[in-house]
């Protein structure tokens, strides 16, 4: 038996230590967020040395050649996937822990079939007319009418149906007949579309627009910092719907505003880099074990920042494995992310749910 | 003065949409006091505690709690009176024990959830009063059945509730956590002046810890007060139609009757001797009869219980003769005697005689080793009488020979 002499002090003083434990966590990937981004600005077809990377972006030079490749190419290129793998991971973790379910990732409910459902009708039928040569911003377009089309649906079901398992194979209902819908199109395609269309499918963060980033900073920005703000009634939602509702959470606004966020998040990359797959499956579980925790308070922060870390490596490696040869970012992260999943999980001996 | 209950119900009735579980229900529960649900499966029992705690809707009448109506209570407010024990498992990944008690603080932090010193204090408390502080750092996935319930009672308490309710609290537990939930529980009431609404199965337990009991039973209350006033043999057999269990007022506990199917047995015992033998016996589908017993031994509350035949002397004195001569008719026409080794001291002397009886019979006697007077007794009449030490080894011997006569 343990005596009783574990005072309130003692407590203090672990959380304080801990405290610290994960403040260098933070900072670790922090730093090693730097250095990947880093890479990524200066490495490619030309190779720019650091210290050109930083007057060129000190003196803002777009006009000579090595000032174009990073500010119209390299730097939208790297920042989009870090914002890109930080937002999926949020919105995955957040859809895991409503549905307390987790092998749930971001585009559970359907957002990345509808967005693909719409855009395979832009790419693989005649409906576009004049613009029958594939036209990048069409097909962001297209996604985003079609994830943002999802969210709503899902967003009216949710109203009316009560249990997240209903809500759960709801979502997965819609994904098939969205599929279906889309792989009827893709019989009757061209098969020179085809191949264009199968590449979106698989995500990729080329061709970002400063415009389209300032939208992912501002718009997911907001949604983080209300994500955020929800961790406390997330955490509740860990010991299930009715504790948290007799704790005290609004379950329907609370439900209202977990879907909204994810579904928000997920639809604003899949709008604009296609469904990027497993970033937000695999990487709460990453950060979950990293951290050792499953408060959200942490979790939520370290899936922004594991997540741009994930997602900017996996973009640099499908950049340059075969270069000029571009590999698609999905067959990248689940490559290498669902081996260091599964070693991390048999390492810790943990028992997800 | 009255004192005002912490929760009441008028004319409440609950159930899941249009379908009605218990109706006209009017409960009151008092602050420090246990008050038990009892009732069969399906009575409506978890209904009526997710009716109360406002997971379900109320479908007709009004719950008051403190003085005001619970549905117009707002949930963070209501968090603070009111906490619950589910019967569904959580053991959410990487949760200590400690971070998992200080989730009920949940109501009493600010947006950001962090503890302070006072909510230390109150988790500490919490995990000291349910037992569980060697528990703190452990994670919550690694602990067993009893460990977790204790666990999850200390979050119901850490909100610092009026009133805790909770489901089937000692489900799935071993004898030594469900007396010990039990016992925290009682703990509760006492030492906080916590009231403890619990809806339990075990009515042997329920009888001995609560104040009131409430009795659930074809969509209606059918009795609510003192345990003491209402758990009577009847109201017991009916709750649950027991047909083939008897509840005891006095011995507070449920005696299991089975169809007898095998030979017919005499017990002579009485002071307590043969209680024990009786629930092996009934067990194992002998037919009992049993005598001569005083009205207030032991024996005979376990043989009513029991449903056996039992030959009771009304007046408390010695045994007189004509008791014995009314026995001894019975025990003519059973396959085997067995002499449950009683104390020969007393009022009932006169078993001895009945004993003589069974030997003149020449009836198989199987006696419980007891005290050496006994062995003197048989050493002048006759051998062939097999003594063993223990119940279970009698009624073994007892079958063997059994089995002998059916070879035979």
């Amino acid at each position: 038996m343990t005596t009783t002499l574990i005072q309130t002090d003692d407590l203090a003083d672990i959380r304080e230590q801990t405290g610290k434990r994960r403040g260098i966590v933070y900072a670790l990937f922090g730093i090693i967020l730097f250095m990947i981004m880093a890479a990524d600005v200066m490495i490619g077809s030309v190779n720019i040395s650091l210290k050109g990377v930083f007057s060129i972006l000190a003196n803002h030079d777009t006009a000579s050649v090595n000032g174009f490749i990073v500010w119209k190419i390299r730097l939208p290129r790297a920042i989009a996937a870090a914002l890109g793998g930080g937002y999926l991971a949020v919105a995955g973790l957040l859809l895991q822990v409503f549905f307390r379910n987790p092998i749930v990732g971001p585009f559970i409910l359907g957002i990345s079939s509808g967005a693909t459902l719409m855009v395979s009708f832009v790419m693989l039928t005649s409906l576009t007319l004049g613009f029958t040569v594939l036209n990048p911003f069409m097909a962001t377009l297209a996604a985003f009418v079609g994830a943002y089309g999802t969210m709503l649906i899902v967003m009216a079901i949710a109203s009316r149906v009560k249990s997240a398992v209903t809500l759960l194979i709801v979502g997965l209902m819609m994904g098939y007949l969205c599929h279906a819908v889309t792989s009827v199109l893709v019989a009757f395609a061209e098969q020179e579309k085809i191949k264009g269309f199968v590449l979106w499918q698989l995500g990729s963060f080329s061709g970002f627009r400063w415009s389209e980033i300032q939208i992912m900073i501002i718009g997911g920005g907001l949604i983080c910092m209300l994500i955020y703000a929800l961790a406390k009634p997330l955490n509740a939602f860990l010991l299930g719907e009715e504790y948290a509702s007799s704790m005290g959470v609004n379950i329907k606004l609370f439900r209202f505003l977990i879907l909204f966020s994810s579904c928000a998040l997920a639809g604003m990359i899949t709008s604009v880099a296609g469904p990027v797959a497993f970033v937000g499956l695999a990487v709460p579980h990453m950060v979950r074990l990293a951290f050792g925790t499953s408060d959200n308070k942490i979790l939520v922060p370290g899936c922004l920042i594991v997540g741009a870390v994930v997602t900017g490596l996996c973009d640099f490696i499908a950049r340059m494995v075969f270069s000029p040869v571009e590999l698609p970012i999905s067959a990248i992260t689940a490559f290498f992310g669902a081996p260091i999943v599964i070693s991390l999980l048999l390492r810790r001996k943990v028992i997800l749910s | 003065m009255k004192k005002i209950p912490v929760l009441s119900t008028r004319n409440l009735c609950v159930g899941y949409g249009k379908k009605q579980v218990v109706k006209g229900i009017d409960l009151q529960f008092f602050p420090g006091e246990f008050v038990s649900l009892l009732g069969p499966n399906g009575a409506g029992k978890t209904t009526l505690l997710r009716t109360l705690s406002r997971h379900l809707p109320i479908l007709d009448g009004s719950i008051t709690l403190n003085g005001s109506n619970l549905s117009k209570i707002k949930s963070s407010d209501l968090a603070k009176i009111m906490s619950v024990v589910l019967t569904q498992k959580v053991a959410p990944p990487l949760f200590s024990v400690y971070e998992f008690v200080a989730m009920g603080r949940y109501p009493h932090t600010s947006w950001t959830g962090n503890l302070n010193r006072e909510d230390d204090r109150v988790v500490l408390g919490a995990l000291n009063l349910v037992r569980a502080q060697d528990l703190m750092f452990r994670d919550i996935s690694t602990l067993s059945d009893g460990e977790r319930q204790k666990v999850l009672i200390a979050r119901a308490l850490a909100q610092e509730p009026d009133i805790i309710l909770l489901d089937e609290p000692t489900m799935h537990l071993d004898l030594k956590h469900r007396m010990e939930v039990m016992s925290i529980l009682h703990d509760l009431c006492r030492e906080k002046g916590i009231c403890v609404v619990a809806s339990l199965h075990d009515i042997e337990i329920a009888a001995k810890v609560s104040d009131r009991v409430a009795l659930i039973k074809d969509d209606a209350i059918i009795a609510f007060g003192p345990p003491e006033d209402i758990l009577r043999d009847d109201t017991v057999s009916k709750l649950y139609d027991f047909s083939n269990a008897r509840f005891n007022r006095l011995l507070g506990n449920i005696e299991i009757r089975t169809a007898a199917d095998k030979a017919k047995v005499f017990v002579i015992g009485g002071m307590g001797s043969a209680s024990v033998l009786y629930r092996l016996l009934s067990k194992k589908g002998y037919e009992i009869a049993t005598g001569v017993l005083l009205k207030n031994d032991i024996d005979y509350f376990v043989a009513k219980a029991l449903g056996i035949q039992c030959l009771v002397q009304d007046d408390l004195d010695v045994i007189s003769m004509e008791s014995v001569q009314e026995a001894a008719k019975i025990l003519k026409q059973c396959d085997f005697v067995i002499d449950a080794g009683f104390e020969t001291a007393g009022l009932n002397r006169a078993n001895l005689e009945l004993l003589t009886g069974a030997i003149v019979l020449k009836k198989k006697i199987f006696c419980m080793n007891g005290c050496g007077q006994r062995k003197m007794f048989y050493d002048q009449n006759i051998s062939g009488i097999r003594f063993s030490k223990t119940e279970s080894q009698l009624v073994a011997s007892m079958a063997a020979s059994m089995e002998e006569r059916e070879i035979a």
